[in-house]
C-alpha cells in the first residue's frame, strides 16, 4: 500500500486487520460486535473522550498518572491506588517494553518470573499475553476511564487489545513513538502502524463508541523547542484526521521556563485548528495535555515534589485540560503504587488551589506565541510544500531533508543535528537549527537570545552547555 | 595503549540521552569509545567487543528490565572468548524502589565487575574504569 493520507479503504482496513489479529493467539479473542455492545454498555464516567470533553468545557484541568505492572490483580491495586488515594481523574495501562516491541515470548517469561519471585518483573502491563478477557476484569474494577500508554511504534495488536478490553483512549501517534522508542524504524513503516490504530478508532466512532485518541508530543523529552513539538503534534492530528479521528488530545512536555511553557500551551490549539481548516475539517475536538517535566529528576523527593508542583501550576496558567503526572521516585527508577499516587495527590491539591487561574498575556507570553507559532508554522508549511500537499508523504520527505527534526532521538531516520539549549531567562532555544527551515527572523532572535546568555553568564553557549541544561534540574539545590 | 570501550543500552530500551553524554565523556577521557546505542542485544555487546578487542562492555539499562535483559551476560562472554572484559553496568536496573544493596549484590553475582546506581556521577565511573583498566589517573 502506498503511503499518503487518505483514508484506508474498507478493504485495505479488513485486510490489516487479520494480519494485526492474528500476530498473537489472544487476537482471535476480539469480537467488533461484542466489543461495541461492551462500550456502549459502560457508564459515561468511563468514556475517556467524555469525561475531557467536560473538563475543557469548565475549564477544569484533569490529572492523569502513568502506571503498569506484571500481574492483573496488582495493575487493580495500583489503578484503585491512583484513584482512591491520589485523586487520579483518568487512570493509565502503560505497557511493558517487550510488548511495546511485540516480544510477546519475553513479556510470558516476565509475567511468570514476576510470580516466581513475587515482585514485578516488568516494567508495565503485558494487555496482549493476557487478551481482552483478563484485561477486562481491570475495567470493571475502577470508577474511571483507562487509557493504553504504550511507548510504541508497534500499536496495532496492542490497540486492538485494550479496546476490546474496555479502554477508551489510547495515547501515541505515528511520528512521535517511531523517532523515540526505538533505532531504526522508518517513518513510513510507522505512519502507517499508526494509521492503524487512527482507522481503528473511526472504524469505532461510525459504530457509535467514542474512543479518544492522543499524541504524545514530549518526543524524546529533552528540552523539546515547543515549535518543534507542536509541529510534530498538528502533523499528527492532521494524519489522524485523515483516517476519520474527531476526538484528539496533543501533547506538550514542559521545560519550566514558566512564560515559554503556558505560550505554548495557549497556541497549540489554535495552530491545529488553522491547519485542520486548511484541510477542510470543521469538527475535531481538540484537548491540550501537558506532561510534566519529562528529563531527569532531582533524587531529593522534596525537590521533585517541587518540580511535580511547578507542572501543576503551568498547566492550569495555561490553560491545559490534562495534566499527566510525574513521581518523587522518577529518579530511581518505576515508583511504587503510593509514590505514584503522592504525585497524583500533589497536583491535584495545587490544581484546586490555582482555581483555575490563566497567566495575563502580557508583552512576554505575547511574544513568545508569536515565536511559537512561526516556528511551527515553518517546519509544518515546508511538510506540506514537500508532500505535495499530502502530509504522510510530506513527514517522510520532510524528515529526510531535515526539516523536521527531533534533538536527541535514537531512531538513526531523525538528522539529529538540532540542539536546543536554554536562553539567558531559562526559555529553550537552539544551539544548533539543523536544516530546519528556519527563516531570518527566527535565527536572529534564537541568535540574539543566546547571546544574551553568553552576556549574562560570561560563558560559551556550546555542546557541553547544552548537556548541562538536559541535567540541570536533577541537581540538588542544597 | 588508548583502551576500547562498547558503550550501548541493553533490550529493547530507547533511551539514548545518557547514552550519549556518557560516550562524549569517555571519549573526552582519553578512551576509544565504540557506542553501538539503544535497542542492543547480549550478542551484539558481545560480537562489538570481538570484532574492536575491546577491554570493556559498558551496558546501560533505564526501562528497569535490566535484570532479565542481563540475565546469563557473563556465561555467553565466557562461550565467546571473552569471558576475561571488563563488564560495567548501571542506570535504573530493576523495576521499583529497591534496596540499592541488594541490586548491587544481585548484579556483582551475575559477573559484573561494577554495578552503579542511577544518579552516580560520571566521573566517578570513569575513574574506577581507569583504575580498574590499569590506566594512571592524574587527578
Amino acid at each position: 500500500m502506498e503511503l499518503s493520507n487518505k483514508r484506508w479503504s474498507d478493504a485495505c482496513f479488513k485486510k490489516e486487520r487479520e494480519k494485526a489479529l492474528s500476530l498473537w493467539p489472544t487476537g482471535r479473542e476480539v469480537d467488533t460486535e461484542e466489543v461495541i455492545a461492551y462500550h456502549l454498555s459502560l457508564p459515561e464516567e468511563k468514556n475517556y473522550g467524555k469525561v475531557v470533553r467536560k473538563a475543557k468545557l469548565e475549564g477544569h484541568t484533569l490529572v492523569q498518572p502513568r502506571g503498569g505492572v506484571a500481574l492483573i490483580d496488582e495493575h487493580i491495586k495500583l489503578l484503585r491506588c491512583l484513584q482512591d488515594e491520589g485523586g487520579a481523574d483518568l487512570l493509565p495501562a502503560t505497557t511493558d517494553t517487550y510488548t511495546r516491541n511485540m516480544k510477546f515470548h519475553e513479556a510470558q517469561r516476565g509475567i511468570e518470573e514476576s510470580i516466581a519471585t513475587g515482585r514485578s518483573m516488568l516494567n508495565g502491563l503485558p494487555v496482549v499475553n493476557y487478551g481482552p478477557g483478563k484485561v477486562r476484569r481491570v475495567v470493571e474494577a475502577v470508577d474511571r476511564p483507562i487509557m493504553a500508554l504504550s511507548g510504541t511504534p508497534f500499536p496495532r495488536l496492542t490497540s486492538e487489545i485494550t479496546i476490546a478490553a474496555g479502554f477508551s483512549g489510547y495515547l501515541g501517534a505515528g511520528i512521535s513513538y517511531p523517532c523515540s522508542y526505538i533505532k531504526s524504524m522508518k517513518l513510513e513503516e510507522g505512519i502507517k502502524n499508526y494509521q492503524y490504530l487512527d482507522r481503528l478508532c473511526s472504524y469505532y466512532a461510525e459504530h457509535g463508541v467514542l474512543i479518544h485518541r492522543e499524541q504524545p508530543g514530549f518526543l524524546t523529552g529533552t528540552l523539546i523547542p515547543p515549535g518543534i513539538g507542536i509541529a510534530v503534534g498538528v502533523l499528527e492530528i492532521l494524519l489522524a484526521a485523515g483516517q476519520g479521528v474527531r476526538h484528539y488530545s496533543v501533547g506538550l512536555a514542559q521545560n519550566l521556563d514558566v512564560a515559554q511553557d503556558v505560550a505554548a500551551l495557549r497556541v497549540y490549539e489554535e495552530v491545529c485548528q488553522h491547519y485542520l481548516k486548511k484541510a477542510g475539517i470543521n469538527d475535531m475536538f481538540i484537548s491540550v495535555a501537558t506532561h510534566q517535566w519529562m528529563q531527569a529528576f532531582p533524587p531529593h523527593e522534596a525537590e521533585a515534589f517541587s518540580v511535580i508542583v511547578m507542572g501543576a501550576i503551568i498547566a492550569v496558567l495555561g490553560g491545559a485540560t490534562q495534566v499527566i503526572t510525574k513521581t518523587s521516585h522518577e529518579a530511581i527508577g518505576i515508583p511504587s503504587m503510593e509514590a505514584n499516587a503522592a504525585g497524583v495527590r500533589t497536583t491535584r491539591k495545587a490544581i484546586e488551589m490555582m482555581r483555575k487561574f490563566r497567566l495575563p498575556l502580557d508583552d512576554e507570553v505575547k511574544g513568545e506565541m508569536e515565536m511559537i507559532r512561526k516556528e511551527a508554522m515553518a517546519i509544518i508549511d515546508k511538510a506540506l510544500e514537500l508532500g505535495d500537499g499530502d502530509v504522510a508523504v510530506g513527514v517522510v520527505r520532510g524528515f529526510e531533508a531535515g526539516a523536521i527534526d527531533i534533538p536527541w532521538a535514537p531512531n538513526v531516520h531523525t538528522r539529529g543535528e538540532v540542539i536546543p539549549v536554554r536562553d539567558g531567562k531559562g526559555a529553550v532555544r537552539y544551539l544548533r537549527t539543523g536544516n530546519l527551515p528556519f527563516g531570518k527572523e527566527i535565527l536572529e532572535y534564537n541568535a540574539s537570545k543566546i547571546k544574551e546568555r553568553e552576556e549574562k553568564s560570561a560563558v560559551n553557549v556550546d555542546y557541553e552547555l547544552a548537556c548541562y541544561d538536559i541535567l540541570e534540574i536533577c541537581k540538588p539545590c542544597v | 595503549m588508548q583502551k576500547t570501550v562498547i558503550l550501548g543500552v541493553v533490550g529493547v530500551d530507547a533511551h539514548v540521552v545518557g547514552n550519549k553524554i556518557i560516550a562524549q565523556a569517555l571519549r573526552d577521557a582519553g578512551f576509544n569509545v565504540v557506542n553501538i546505542g539503544t535497542f542492543v542485544s547480549q550478542e551484539d555487546f558481545i560480537n562489538a567487543s570481538i570484532e574492536t578487542n575491546a577491554d570493556a562492555i559498558m551496558i546501560g539499562s533505564l526501562c528497569g528490565h535490566g535484570e532479565l535483559d542481563c540475565q546469563g551476560f557473563k556465561e555467553k562472554c565466557i562461550e565467546a572468548g571473552k569471558g576475561n572484559i571488563h563488564l560495567v553496568v548501571g542506570g535504573n536496573l530493576v523495576v521499583g524502589k529497591q534496596e540499592w544493596g541488594s541490586v548491587h549484590d544481585r548484579f556483582l553475582k551475575m559477573g559484573f565487575n561494577r554495578v552503579y546506581p542511577p544518579g552516580v556521577a560520571i566521573k566517578t565511573v570513569i575513574s574506577d574504569l581507569k583504575k580498574d583498566l590499569g590506566i594512571a589517573c592524574e587527578d
